[in-house]
């Protein structure tokens, strides 16, 4: 059982949380009359740039940026950190390529939410019913996975238990994403991204400390751990796993719809301008950082793998060993926030494709309609009702956090890419085409991923992107192109004069 | 700026973003493998290490700074133009 003294810290961020999303529902009483769902889920289009870049940043970045990659780092060495920094393009590149247009798109049709573009773009019930069901699959996978990632971190740094420390975060991420919504998300995304970054490099500092400065702990690794020196570690980092990495937490990362979901809730250009510099800056010091702290702790955690049980474990340890109880209270404010983040973002996507996209929806072609006050209920019941559900299936955790991360991870951008590229990019496009190339596609992801097929030893991302690909040009050369009216939304250059 | 006008910018915008994630890709690779073989060490660090990470950091930085300068144009996201 651990001081309750050194849990003040957390609590006071957490409490500090639960403050800023009331403030935000109080502030945006008014625009929730109006219109409760573009408010709530989208925030009503008003976000700044360096809110939207942080809110980007801290819904990629995850408790394993905090543990599974640092201890990745701890084993493999620099080249672990040279992989890892392929993710200074995410940011630039979402918000680069489909930003302006999804903004675009979104103020023309009124959308709220990735499916509301996809069911517009492809006039197609059946792909949007889809794209809601691998979504909800896969972030409740990723909620629970970091769930349970960020309560046995708190376990092993507080010495509390594993049901507190998720009871205690789990439950009051629930609460303020419920009442924040979308803005409150931002906010707090925006805060956690800031608490990440401080508790990075307090880790970074107590870790030197305790390692004898940078320099000296590089000495040791230098003539003790040579390989960690080498981009290919002597062969622990090969070539086929950086081209993987590229691909996996890189390029495919452009269609994650809780990135693309971001390009229509901000304001204006500058918004957009300003926030492709501020997430890349940010997204390379906290990758920066973190792994480097996992390649320090080479420097004091000296025994084998086997001493420490496993990759997982090697952050925890090197927490407790390098930093004071009270400082360790402090810096489990960054791995928490890098959780809550990426809980906040995923719940409220996933509350809003199950009442928007496919509730409102299934009412909407009965010629029903759902009062403001109607959607309010239920946008808010269903946001508290899989939070909690979430947190209770993380209570009894399943085994291992970082393969259902990158699971969800590539199944999301197998569905999305091709789906949302050539929707937004390729007027001849069509729904035959878009509903094979995600049904296939993750079929033939999940598939290989279970049976552990690999192409010249890429990771399955290439085979599910490949085959999706293919899918989406076969299944196009059956159907026909869009109507004008449609292309008209989503195409105007084409029909210029 | 008319609407379709915006699209054609915003298109030029996205292809210019694919252009400078390549661009990222050909600089991680040319100061990281391509300095692998360097003895020279800062900090008991090698070279790569410095220009592969933080460098890439460094270069994707700029390659936004000079995006959003110089390619990404502002103009008003709602359709006020073409209602006229």
């Amino acid at each position: 059982m651990g001081n309750i003294i050194n849990l003040l810290p957390v609590l006071l961020f957490l409490i500090g949380m639960l403050g800023i999303s009331a403030y935000i529902q109080r502030s945006s009483q008014e625009n929730r009359q109006k219109n409760f769902a573009k408010d709530y889920f989208i925030g009503g289009r008003t976000l700044g740039g360096f809110v939207l870049a942080m809110t980007t940043a801290a819904t990629y970045s995850s408790v394993s940026t905090f543990v599974g990659g640092p201890g990745m780092a701890w084993v493999i060495g620099y080249g672990w950190l040279y992989m890892a920094i392929v993710q200074v393009i995410v940011i630039f590149l979402v918000l680069g390529v489909f930003g302006k247009k999804i903004a675009l798109i979104a103020r023309e049709i009124d959308a709220v939410t990735v499916i509301d573009v996809l069911r517009a773009r492809y006039e197609s019930n059946l792909l949007a019913n889809m794209s809601a069901l691998v979504m909800v699959a896969f972030f409740c996978s990723t909620m629970v996975a970091q769930f349970v990632g960020a309560a046995k971190l708190f376990e092993a740094v507080t010495g509390f238990s594993y049901v507190t420390g998720l009871s205690l975060f789990g439950l009051i991420v629930v609460i303020y994403t419920t009442i924040g919504g979308f803005k409150g998300v931002a906010v707090t995304d925006a805060c956690c991204a800031i608490a990440m970054i401080v508790g990075m490099c307090i880790l970074m500092g107590g870790m030197m400390s305790a390692g004898g400065g940078f320099d000296n702990i590089m000495q040791y690794i230098s003539t003790k751990h040579p390989d960690m020196l080498e981009p290919l570690s002597r062969g622990k980092m090969p070539i086929s796993l950086y081209i993987s990495q590229w691909l996996l937490v890189g390029i495919c990362t452009l269609a994650l719809p809780q990135s693309v979901v971001r390009g229509i809730s901000y304001k204006d250009t500058k918004a957009l301008h300003r926030a492709m510099i501020i997430g890349t800056v940010v997204i390379g010091i906290m990758t920066l950082v973190a792994t480097w702290i996992g390649v320090l702790s080479k420097g004091i955690l000296t025994e084998g793998i086997k001493a420490y049980g496993s990759v997982d474990n090697i952050i925890p340890i090197a927490i407790v060993k390098s930093l004071s109880p009270f400082w360790a209270g402090v810096i489990i404010i960054g791995p928490i926030a890098a959780t809550i983040s990426t809980v906040s973002s995923l719940l409220l996507a996933t509350s809003s494709s199950i009442v928007k996209d496919v509730y409102m929806n299934m009412k909407g072609q009965k010629g029903e309609s759902l009062s403001n006050s109607m959607v309010k209920v239920y946008s808010l019941t269903a946001t508290v009702i899989l939070g909690l559900i979430v947190y209770a299936i993380a209570i009894n955790p399943p085994t291992v956090i970082w393969q259902i991360n990158m699971f969800a991870f590539g199944g999301l951008e197998t569905a999305f890419f091709w789906v949302l590229i050539f929707g937004l990019f390729w007027p001849k496009a069509n729904k035959y085409g878009a509903i094979a190339a995600m049904g296939g596609g993750v079929l033939v992801y999940c598939v290989t991923m279970a049976m552990k097929i690999k192409f010249m030893s890429l990771h399955q991302i290439t085979l599910g992107i490949f085959f999706s690909l293919l899918l989406f040009l076969i299944g196009n050369s059956m159907g026909k192109t869009h109507d004008e009216k449609v292309l008209r939304i989503f195409f105007p250059e084409k029909f210029d004069d | 700026m008319k609407r379709s006008e915006k699209f054609r910018q915003a298109n030029k915008e996205a292809k210019a973003t694919c252009v400078a994630a390549a661009a990222v890709i050909i600089f991680w690779c040319l100061a990281g493998f391509g300095l692998a073989d360097s003895d020279i060490t800062l900090l008991h660090t090698p070279l790569w290490v410095w220009g592969g990470c933080v460098g890439t950091w460094i270069f994707a930085v700029l390659v936004t700074l000079f995006l959003s300068e110089k390619v990404f144009k502002n103009f008003d996201l709602d359709n006020k133009e073409d209602q006229k």
